[in-house]
């Protein structure tokens, strides 16, 4: 890779090379790189266990990678984790809520983790749940809230610094259908406000109906990238089929 | 080691300038941008613990009412008891005949002899409190001015049969003085030549020091106790517990240095620490104050009370041992997989904490050896003393005070390590 490629050109706003993790008992990563671009939402689509979640929690600086690396708006991830923080959103996978605080309580919470200014912080709270439909309920205690309805604070608290990456560890799983579905328009919102979007599933259709690429991740390893229309193509088959037969033909 | 310092220090503001020249996102040193972030934490973890019913219970309500209630109410129990035990007159069964004896139990109202066919079967069944045998002719043997020996039956293991054995030995005891008296007189003596010597005994501890010794019994305990209880509950809740519920990966995901996170968490549970032990400082010297009185007797004049000095200098102290406490409650909270697995590290703490308040009396000729103020938890319990007693030395106060704070500092030092330990965060 020539020094260039590595700065990055100015669209390209998550870059990883290579990334590996190596746990005491199990190599969960096993090389992963791909690329994604401001306005573009990308996928990493593979079966339970595939290695999508510590790809995520490596790119969010909250594991440090075995070897390769990663740069997230020109910052590395292993040297410059908290410039890296400061530049992303994350809704980790099962991401719980704090139960005591109200949704403005724990939006507000987040916002001055990020360093959101107060005089500006009380206004965003406010617009962010009132995007997400969540002003009549913002001021109730975040137990007495619906699944759906927690997701969507946990969304909240991730965009409320405006941040240009967001990362999304299978944002719709344990949801109903109507709370997948606005998770899913919030998800193409991102996109149209020029944000790049990383997000995690298992769900094919999910993928097909969200992802401008993808990359089908399975033991740890890449095993095809790029748009799906190509992918599909490529194998002659449907995504369901596509997809399996990847991981058969790396079984094999 | 100071050497490492400055040359980690340039190193640090050298790579902060070239970074700061680049031009992009501002980035502040190590310290000066905790303060904000600190703050923010401190107020969520506040706001949570305030919502949560079982902190209020044990910063407010245990220390408040339990505490207080417990001191004084098992004492006042007790109390009642002797009293009502004092003021009864038991039924007791003579064996074997005395009148003098008789006659003066009936005009001292010590006990209501009684006659019974089967006396150890009375006093088995409680029909009689114990069972007194007098030896045949008893009565003129003690005219002859011999001696003689009476028997008392009772029942240790019930507190009214001890009562009616005390009464017994009065009764017993009035009766032989009688009898001396009479001897005397016949022998042209005063009692004033059995006792040649007689006593005059008188107390020269001041109330405070009196005060200070009731005090300095129970108030260390009753620290120790709310230090570690009163935040036990908070900490358990803002690390395990993040862990438990998912919010903890969130967390680590932003900006905020690891450091700034658990400064936050750690002054949230010296808050609660902290707030238990000073309620239960006010409300143990409040109800000493007007309880006590009421209490015992004897303690009728005892005024119990803290020159505001030394109740601040022993909240200073108090202070540095919940900060140790608290930063080890954190640690181990951190370290869990569970709340649940939380709950179980810090018991035993609790009684390691709690057994040496209470062996600190006991162990008193300790006090004034200089390594004794440097070993944790024992060094605080007798800087307690010390002060409660007003027999205060600056220098083991100084002792005590540096040392808990290095050990704080240290156990702190260990809480950051462990939360940016992977294995320690993932570990479930």
């Amino acid at each position: 890779m020539t020094a260039r490629e590595a700065a990055g050109g100015p669209d390209v706003l998550v870059e990883a090379v290579d990334l590996q993790k190596r746990f005491p008992t199990f190599h969960a990563v096993r090389g992963v790189s791909f690329r994604c671009y401001a306005g573009e939402v990308f996928g990493l689509l593979g079966p339970n266990g595939a290695g999508k979640t510590t790809t995520l929690r490596m790119l969010t600086t909250i594991l440090r990678p075995t070897s390769g690396g990663a740069r997230i708006a020109g910052y590395d991830v292993t040297r410059e984790p908290e410039a890296v923080r400061r530049v992303i959103g994350v809704l980790p996978e099962h991401a719980g809520i704090y139960g005591r605080l109200t949704a403005r309580e724990a939006v507000r919470y987040t916002g001055r983790l990020y360093g959101v200014q107060p005089e500006v912080l009380e206004g965003r709270v406010e617009a962010i749940l009132e995007t997400l439909e969540m002003a009549p309920h913002i001021d109730r205690i975040s137990d007495t809230l619906s699944r759906g309805m927690k997701q969507k604070v946990n969304i909240a608290r991730a965009l409320i610094h405006d941040p240009p990456v967001v990362f999304l560890d299978e944002p719709t799983s344990g949801l109903d259908v109507i709370s997948a579905r606005s998770v899913r328009e919030f998800v193409r919102r991102f996109k149209r406000d020029g944000r790049c979007v990383i997000l995690s599933t298992h769900l094919m259709e999910e993928a097909e109906r969200l992802c401008d690429r993808v990359a089908i991740i399975a033991g740890g390893r890449v095993l095809a990238q790029g748009r799906l229309a190509e992918l599909k193509a490529h194998t002659g088959l449907g995504l369901e089929e596509t997809f399996v037969q990847f991981v058969e033909d790396t079984a094999r | 080691m100071i050497g490492r310092a400055v040359t980690w220090w340039r190193e640090e503001r050298g790579a902060r300038l070239r970074r700061d020249r680049r031009g992009d996102v501002p980035r502040p040193g190590p310290f000066e941008a905790m303060g904000p972030f600190v703050r923010a934490v401190y107020a969520k973890e506040m706001l949570e613990a305030l919502r949560d019913r079982r902190t209020l219970l044990v910063m407010i309500l245990l220390p408040a009412l339990v505490v207080p209630l417990a001191t004084l109410g098992i004492p006042y129990l007790e109390q009642r008891q002797q009293r009502v035990l004092r003021s009864a007159t038991p039924a007791v069964a003579i064996v074997g005949q005395d009148d003098g004896l008789l006659r003066l139990a009936r005009t001292t109202r010590l006990i209501l002899p009684v006659r019974a066919p089967d006396p150890l079967r009375a006093l088995r069944e409680r029909r009689v409190l114990a069972v007194v045998r007098l030896p045949s002719g008893m009565e003129a043997v003690v005219a002859r001015d011999g001696q003689v020996r009476v028997g008392i039956q009772y029942d240790a293991s019930d507190s009214e049969s001890t009562a009616a054995r005390g009464k017994v030995l009065d009764l017993i005891a009035t009766y032989s003085r009688e009898v001396v008296a009479r001897r005397l007189q016949v022998r042209h003596l005063t009692p004033a030549d059995l006792l040649p010597v007689l006593v005059d005994e008188r107390n020269v501890a001041t109330q405070r020091q009196l005060s200070g010794l009731l005090l300095a019994g129970i108030l260390p305990f009753f620290i120790a106790m709310l230090a570690v209880v009163g935040g036990m509950a908070v900490a358990v809740d803002l690390a395990a517990g993040e862990k438990e519920r998912g919010t903890l990966e969130s967390l680590l995901a932003a900006p905020p240095r690891r450091e700034a996170i658990i400064l936050g968490k750690f002054l949230a549970v010296l808050t609660a620490s902290m707030g238990a032990v000073i309620i239960v400082v006010l409300s143990m010297i409040l109800s000493l104050r007007c309880g006590y009185p009421y209490l015992l007797t004897s303690a009728g004049t005892l005024d119990i009370s803290l020159p505001l000095g030394t109740a601040l200098v022993l909240l200073g102290v108090a202070l540095l041992f919940a900060a140790l406490v608290s930063a080890v409650q954190l640690a181990v909270s951190i370290y869990a997989r569970s709340p649940r697995e939380a709950q179980q590290y810090v018991t035993p703490l609790y009684f390691m904490i709690v057994l040496p308040a209470l062996a600190v009396p006991f162990i008193s000729e300790l006090a004034g050896r200089m390594w004794v103020y440097l070993v944790p938890v024992l060094n605080t319990f007798f800087a307690f003393r010390e002060l409660l007693l007003g027999t205060v030395n600056w220098g083991h106060l100084l002792l005590t005070s540096v040392s808990c704070v290095l050990y704080a500092a240290v156990v702190l030092k260990i809480a950051i390590a462990l939360f940016s330990r992977e294995a320690v965060i993932f570990r479930t």
